[in-house]
């Protein structure tokens, strides 16, 4: 009989030892659950392909180290289509159902938006946003402590972008073409900070998303006698108005947002894209920082089919990067709290793909820089380091 | 004042040819609504999937032969209208057939869950990437004054022209075009009088899906990328059907041509002078759209239909 009380005082030490592994929901003894609501099937699918396909490039590697603390990672994604409400649902799904460590990468303005109140609820924490609207670091709304932000957001880079063209020629007329949404009203927001700060006046042409002409804005860009033209568009728009200016043979600079900076811009557009520029947070895929280096050996290691290589799926990586080394950092026993305290520690954190990354308990914007990249010859170019 | 006119000439001219895509699509929806009532509410995914025929028809022989030539283009075409012959038949025998005599409300139902499944089709097959289509008009434009059109946007207005005047010919000339206009005014009537009714049926569904795969094809490069997205251009060229007369085919191109033009020119000229334009750019369509309606219930070019108690 001794012998037996003896083994289960064993194996009851045994199970508390596993349950102290297991020290928050979605974290086990070998494994923590990350959640990550994308556009699978709405109108950015293309990157609900691509980003948390970069991310699980990152975390196949770190896992076949080994995992963070002996734990394996392993990312679970629900489709948003791009629309808030069913954010909320898919969110509220991962949380309750599956049970998720943190939430990371979710895409979209509006779905991120949408899902604060659950993030305050849950206190469960969401990294990497996949939106550069500078409203996700703003510290005074809801669940903004849960938050952090990797992206340097679209108000700061349309400052950057207006002080560059100023430094380069003082007498600059600047007109914006911005979407007529919440991606638009960040860059507007960041155009009238720009307004005050330098005592210039932005043209400002609006388009509704999913536009497929632009001569209207153009026209009228050419008669306010813009020279420069900063484009917050997506894909499609830098290409079209810039096809459309040089059909209708008016030559500013063009200048793009984040998004902009697709390779396929300068293939699509062809002679009309050469010379734009574009602002971008992270570095090119294609460069020697280390994190592109390593990215590189790994699409090469596991064979990533070429199409899905580029901008997009290397900001997955490289957020997973963040992810990772917060995780790191949260020590073996990890929980929401330590995760956020861990997060915080960042200082000046640098990998190379990002601009160097500091949170603090008062700060959650991570970066406040960005590279200029131009197409030169058809080819993306970076022309400056990081600047702010 | 001379800048303002060459600008809205301008508009009008880049309009017109966003407008002929509205019309196309609006021709489709058309001719299906003029022999069976029923609004084909896939129209703008047909037109997605002609597009997506033809890039994978003229990328594949380009593999083949690296250089795009004209001959490449050509036989991708006639593939992609040959495909659209096979898809509008076995449209009308999956959808229209089996629900020939349930209510017209079932049909429309039907073809709103086949948009969601094309759409769904398309994205597993061609995969998420949107595509840069090629197009053999190139960049090329052409100048005169100050205006200056795009080779591909004159080609999309031509095509808009000569499809119109074929269709009308078609309609208004031929045995079979009429016995279509029969079979809309009474069917039964017109299986009495020895029309083949179903092949009447089958015959529009065909015609619909070779002008949505016309209008994609052009459509494509004009939108410089080529994704399932493309579709929901259907939804617009919707208002364009209703505007024009549902059921007219002078009524489709019109409206579709008004709706570009409105579209183009109070982004552009009537922003710029007036700024609270930009605020209701959305909505300026439809504020039109409505405004004729009151006047003119049945579309510009719409028939008044009596039916005698």
């Amino acid at each position: 009989m001794k012998k037996y009380i003896g083994l289960s005082f064993l194996l009851t030490l045994l199970v508390m030892g596993c349950a102290n592994r297991a020290s928050a929901p979605g974290v086990s003894e070998d494994k923590i659950l990350i959640g990550n609501v994308q556009d699978l099937s709405g109108p950015m699918k293309e990157l609900g392909a691509v980003l948390p396909a970069g991310s699980n490039l990152y975390f196949k590697y770190i896992n076949e180290q080994g995992g963070v603390h002996d734990r394996q990672i392993e990312m679970m994604v629900e489709d948003h289509q791009y629309n808030p409400q069913k954010a909320v649902a898919a969110a509220k799904k991962l949380i309750e159902k599956d049970q998720v460590f943190c939430l990371y990468q979710v895409i979209g303005t509006s779905p991120c938006e949408a899902i604060r109140p659950i993030l305050a609820e849950s206190g469960i924490p969401l990294v990497a946003p996949a939106t550069q609207s500078g409203s996700m670091s703003d510290m005074s709304r809801e669940a903004a402590e849960l938050i952090f932000h990797t992206d340097t957001g679209y108000d700061k880079q349309t400052g950057i972008l207006v002080d560059y063209i100023l430094s380069q020629d003082s007498n600059a007329k600047i007109g914006l073409i911005y979407q007529d949404d919440d991606y638009g009203e960040n860059v507007l927001k960041g155009a009238a900070a720009a307004e005050a700060r330098t005592g210039i006046s932005i043209q400002r042409e609006a388009y509704q998303r999913g536009a497929t002409d632009f001569a209207g804005q153009v026209a009228n860009l050419m008669k306010g006698g813009a020279t420069q033209v900063i484009i917050a568009g997506v894909v499609k728009e830098p290409i079209i108005v810039m096809k459309t200016a040089a059909a209708m043979g008016y030559a500013p600079q063009f200048f793009g947002t984040s998004p902009t900076m697709d390779h396929r811009v300068a293939l699509a557009a062809g002679p009309a894209g050469e010379g734009f520029i574009a602002s971008n947070f992270a570095y090119l895929w294609n460069s020697d920082v280390p994190t592109a280096v390593l990215y590189r050996e790994l699409c090469e290691k596991y064979e990533v089919p070429e199409a899905y290589m580029g901008m997009y799926h290397f900001y997955g990586f490289a957020t997973a990067q963040v992810l990772v080394e917060g995780l790191k950092r949260a020590g073996p026993y990890p929980t929401r709290n330590r995760l956020v305290n861990a997060l915080e520690t960042f200082n000046k954190w640098d990998e190379g793909a990002f601009p160097p990354i500091t949170y603090s308990q008062n700060d959650h914007a991570g970066t406040e820089s960005v590279v200029l990249v131009q197409v030169k010859e058809g080819k993306q170019t970076v022309i400056t380091d990081w600047i702010d | 004042m001379d800048s303002l006119f060459t600008g809205l000439l301008q508009e009008s001219i880049s309009g017109t040819a966003l407008g002929c895509i509205y019309a196309l699509i609006a021709l489709g929806f058309t001719l299906i609504y003029k022999a069976s009532e029923v609004v084909n509410f896939a129209q703008g995914e047909l037109m997605m999937v002609g597009a997506y025929v033809n890039f994978f028809l003229v990328t594949s022989f380009m593999a083949e032969s690296g250089e795009p030539t004209g001959w490449i283009f050509l036989s991708g075409f006639i593939g992609s209208i040959l495909f659209a012959v096979l898809f509008g038949w076995f449209l009308d025998r999956i959808i229209n057939r089996p629900l020939k005599d349930e209510p017209v409300f079932s049909v429309i139902m039907a073809t709103i869950s086949l948009s969601i499944i094309l759409r769904a089709v398309v994205s597993m097959f061609a995969g998420p990437m949107s595509l840069i289509p090629v197009s053999p008009f190139g960049n090329q434009i052409v100048a005169v004054g100050g205006i200056v059109i795009s080779i591909l946007d004159i080609s999309i207005i031509v095509s808009a022209i000569l499809l119109v005047v074929l269709f009308y010919y078609f309609f208004h000339k031929t045995k079979w075009g009429i016995a279509i206009q029969a079979t809309s005014e009474d069917p039964v009537a017109a299986q009495l009088m020895g029309i083949a009714v179903k092949r009447v049926y089958g015959l529009v569904w065909i015609f619909s899906a070779i002008v949505a795969t016309i209008s994609g094809i052009l459509l494509a490069p004009r939108m410089s990328l080529l994704d399932t997205s493309m579709g929901f251009l259907g939804l617009k060229a919707f208002p364009a059907a209703v505007l024009g007369g549902f059921g007219s085919i002078t009524g489709a191109i019109a409206g579709g041509i008004m709706m570009g033009v409105i579209e183009t020119i109070s982004m552009g000229t009537l922003s710029f002078y007036f700024s609270w334009i930009k605020e209701i750019n959305d909505i300026i369509v439809w504020i039109v759209l409505i405004a004729i309606l009151m006047v003119k219930p049945d579309g510009l070019f719409g028939v008044e239909k009596v039916r005698k108690v």
